[in-house]
């Protein structure tokens, strides 16, 4: 009896001994486990100086820091790598100098401090040749000199070429890059910033700068961003192509060391992994099986399912937020049909914008005149009215733009010009798996054909779709614009300097660069809201983009992950702020 | 041994054990819906959306009686015209497919490996097929077809003519086998990748150049029995040029297979076509599918209708064109 009741104890340590093993197992498995989050798209390339999409610039935010980042907290730009946000000092009516301090706790991975000649360095990284910085180079043109405090060379200062409102948030607005891995001899601070801003594309080579630009092609910082040191939490631990990425947080972070860690530095899990999925639906799938932790932007319909359904309420979290997303149409403007306003102002009566949004979006999102958000009633120009889907204005807007309709439909809309006759006949090209952009373009080549314009769908793969917009191969395409409330720059997507780059249009004029310069270049907040209200009735009578309306930001996440922070501002909520509350207990 | 009977013939003592009459009647409605369907009162135009009425289920409000799709499109027009599609496009495959196989199945199992070409002839097919290929120097292709032209005009009067030796049989059985290695779904997926988007008849042309194999190779083995027949003989001994006797009396019966053989190809490539589509990288979007009207299930999964109709429609087709194949044999 004895020898009975002692195997049975020991029976049931053993049992007890192997329970605990395999929760402490499980325990472990989930503390390690990564936050996994779901992108429609691969980032294709992490080089910080071309940031080639949202996703890439949500990456490249986990590897690099800049002076100042966007708080989702207050919904304002807070210092990161800066002690503060800068101070403004005013000179005559046209200078403006800005002065920053890096905090001291600010390092590289090597443990090099971040001081003010990588600051210096990287601006004028922006303006080498040879390297691919056409968009930042048009966007930060402002600063014209950085001067470094002699006494501390944490401490410097910008010169900005006008007393623009944006500057003071746009100036610390850029991953900072370090000088000792690509230019170890400093031999760049031989050139000031002026100078390689007014070098002449025609300039003959300069030995200095082609070195450079053969060790930044060398240091591929877009496909293998862990060969450049970077000061972020996170570096890249793996990234297997149109699958996923995976971050892992430094152990020893420099802000770990900062006091009273802001929101901005905040980096609270071990790993982040962003599962690749471009079908909305199996993403939906992964998220309810629980595959993937969070699924942002996700399409309304879905979204709206799954918060009905009781199955997936009990485990999953929804939030919805306003958004800058504005959906957005835009039309070759090389293409010689599609380069006089009243032809585009004609298509765009095509699109029954208030008809998709009311249908596919169930109603969720803002109607809008140009592209700025109807919530910034300061900027906004209220005085417009959204372009009305209007067939039979379209057509008579189609006459009065020269075209000549055929005697049969199959003959289409003619006209002669001085570049020899013309048809209009149209390619409208759109991402595919995006039901959205689908649902709109089948809209627009249901009316076009009502009104005799033969339109050719042309869905195309995420990469080939951003390469066919930079080499103009469309005529007209639908895609999510995605802005932010701070800044009003318009030239990286509508000035002539960003043509071949991202103006992908091809559309300028002299006004329209004017205005763009003059809205950057503002330097009181009404005198902007002017000039931006001036630009939304020029680009709504030119037409080169038309925006249909305001998406709503939906996020679906796990119930156990906490602190998503679901924000307006783009990717919509905090990655780097999401916790995981503590695993409730097991019921007896 | 006599004469094997004429196929004609063989086709009307099929019928007396015809196929069962649903599924040639089943068959029979859908060519009839495909030739008439841009003339049938249907309630909605097939690529117009209807906003007010996206993934709506059948006989709601709103006069779509099958529904709508996620984008707001008539479910029932979609099956309509997705009909016209699968009729309009595996059909012409499937006959292109087969006659092209016929003609180089027979002509590898009549000739072998033995063929004799006048070299004019050979210039004026490799020059056309660089120049449709458009092959490095574009005008050599050019040049060796006028040149051969040139040859095959003089043929006549020339004494001795030029000729190679053409190894037809070796050169079908291996184009059929190393089409045969490669599953004919990745083959075609890989195809059309490489094409970018693919319209309706590049889509008839990729499905008719990766079809002909089986044909090909079944009537290059019915041949290779034919070829050794007493009438072929005497043809021969008759003095009847080979090419005649090849055409005109060889060809008939050797493509008797293809009888049976041909609604399953068509049922593969039914199959073939709608797993493109579902796949989405078939048809363009305007073009309207049984396939994508599948898939377009998976973005409004409450939607049952839209996976429900399609596919009951393509199993009552493919079971159909089996139950035609099988009653064949």
């Amino acid at each position: 009896m004895y020898r009975v009741r002692q195997n049975f104890l020991a029976g049931a340590r053993l049992c007890l001994a192997i329970a605990l093993l395999l929760q402490g197992c499980t325990a472990k498995r989930r503390a390690e486990a990564p936050i996994k989050i779901r992108w429609a798209h691969d980032p294709e390339n992490l080089d910080p100086m071309v940031m080639a999409n949202q996703t890439a610039i949500d990456a490249i935010n986990l590897l690099n820091c800049s002076l100042l980042q966007a708080d989702f907290t207050t919904n304002q730009f807070a210092p990161a790598l800066a002690e503060a946000l800068p101070t403004v000092q005013l000179f005559g009516d046209s200078l403006m100098r800005l002065q920053y301090t890096i905090r001291p706790e600010a390092a590289w991975d090597t443990g090099r401090p971040v001081l003010a000649t990588d600051v210096a360095f990287t601006l004028k990284l922006m303006f080498c040749p040879g390297l691919p910085n056409a968009g930042p180079g048009g966007q930060y043109r402002f600063i014209r000199e950085v001067l470094i405090d002699p006494r501390n060379p944490r401490r410097f200062s910008f010169v900005c070429t006008s007393q623009a409102v944006e500057y003071v948030q746009a100036s610390g607005d850029f991953f900072i890059l370090p000088e000792a891995a690509l230019d170890p001899k400093g031999e760049l601070r031989a050139f000031s910033l002026a100078a390689l801003q007014q070098r002449p594309a025609s300039a003959p080579p300069n030995a200095v700068l082609e070195a450079l630009s053969r060790r930044y092609a060398a240091a591929a910082p877009g496909q293998t961003p862990a060969r450049l040191p970077g000061c972020g939490p996170y570096q890249l631990v793996k990234w297997e192509k149109d699958r996923y990425l995976r971050f892992a947080r430094k152990p020893h972070w420099w802000a770990d060391r900062v006091p009273h860690r802001p929101f901005v530095l905040q980096a609270r899990p071990a790993q982040l992994e962003y599962a690749i999925i471009p079908d909305a639906a199996t993403a939906s799938l992964a998220l309810q099986r629980g595959d993937i932790d969070v699924f942002p932007q996700m399409p309304t319909r879905e979204f709206t399912r799954l918060r009905k359904a009781p199955a997936t309420r009990a485990n999953l979290n929804f939030y919805t937020t306003a958004s800058y997303d504005v959906v957005t149409v835009g039309f070759n403007t090389r293409r010689p049909a599609l380069s006089d306003a009243l032809t585009r102002q004609a298509l765009g009566r095509c699109f029954d914008a208030a008809g998709i949004l009311q249908g596919s979006e169930l109603g969720e999102g803002q109607r809008t005149v140009g592209l700025l958000n109807p919530a910034d009633r300061l900027n906004y120009n209220d005085s417009l009215a959204p372009v009305p889907f209007d067939p039979a204005g379209a057509v008579a807007l189609l006459r009065r733009a020269g075209w000549q309709r055929g005697a049969t439909t199959e003959a289409g809309w003619r006209r002669n010009s001085s570049q020899g006759p013309q048809q209009l006949r149209l390619v409208m090209r759109y991402r595919t798996d995006e039901q959205l952009f689908a649902t709109i373009a089948l809209q627009f080549q249901a009316a076009a054909a009502s009104i005799g314009v033969p339109v050719s769908l042309q869905p195309t793969e995420s990469g080939a779709f951003s390469m066919a917009l930079r080499n103009g191969e469309f005529d007209v395409y639908v895609r999510a614009l995605r802005g932010n409330p701070f800044m009003f720059n318009f030239t990286p997507f509508l000035h002539s300097q960003a043509i071949g780059a991202g103006n992908n249009t091809g559309f300028s004029t002299p006004e329209s660069d004017q205005l763009i310069a003059a809205i950057a270049a503002a330097n009181t907040a009404p005198r902007r809201a002017q000039l931006l209200r001036r630009f939304q009735g020029l680009m709504q009578q030119e037409m080169p983009l038309l925006p249909l309306f305001f998406l709503s930001n939906h996020i679906a996440a796990q119930k156990r992950l906490t602190g998503l922070h679901p924000t307006s501002l783009k990717p919509g909520f905090a990655a780097m702020a999401i916790g995981e509350a503590a695993a409730p207990p097991t019921a007896p | 041994m006599g004469r094997p009977s004429h196929p004609v013939a063989a086709l009307a003592s099929q019928s007396l054990f015809g196929p069962p009459k649903w599924a040639v009647a089943w068959l029979g409605l859908l060519v009839l819906v495909a030739v008439v369907a841009p003339v049938l009162p249907l309630p909605y135009p097939p690529h117009v959306p209807d906003l007010a009425h996206i993934a709506q289920a059948p006989l709601a409000p709103g006069q779509h009686w099958l529904g709508t799709d996620a984008q707001g499109r008539d479910v029932l027009t979609l099956l309509v015209f997705g009909t016209r599609t699968a009729v309009f496009l595996t059909l012409p495959a499937a006959l292109l497919a087969a006659i092209i196989g016929a003609l180089l199945g027979s002509a590898a199992g009549f000739w072998g490996n033995r063929a004799r070409v006048d070299i004019s002839y050979g210039a004026v097919v490799a020059g056309s097929v660089w120049w449709v290929l458009r092959l490095p120097a574009p005008w050599l292709g050019g040049v060796a077809g006028a040149l051969g032209l040139v040859g095959v005009a003089t043929g006549g009067i020339r004494r001795r003519k030029l000729a190679f030796r053409l190894p037809l049989d070796a050169l079908v059985r291996g184009g059929a086998t190393a089409l045969d290695t490669v599953p004919r779904l990745v083959l075609v997926v890989a195809l059309a990748a490489s094409a970018g988007s693919i319209s309706a008849p590049g889509l008839l042309v990729l499905l008719t150049v990766t079809s002909w194999a089986t044909p090909a190779r079944l009537v290059r083995a019915q041949m290779l029995r034919i070829r050794t027949l007493p009438f072929v003989e005497a043809a021969q001994a008759a003095g009847v040029p080979a090419w005649r006797i090849w055409l005109k009396h060889a060809i008939p019966h050797a493509i008797r297979p293809l009888y049976t053989l041909f609604p399953l190809s068509l049922a593969r490539l039914l199959g073939l076509e709608s797993t493109l589509s579902f796949l989405g990288i078939g048809l363009p979007p305007e073009v309207a599918s049984w396939g994508r009207l599948m898939a377009s299930y998976r973005q409004e999964s409450s939607a049952w209708w839209l996976f429900a109709f399609p596919s009951t429609m393509l199993i009552i087709t493919i079971l159909s064109l089996q139950k035609l194949t099988n009653s064949r044999k």
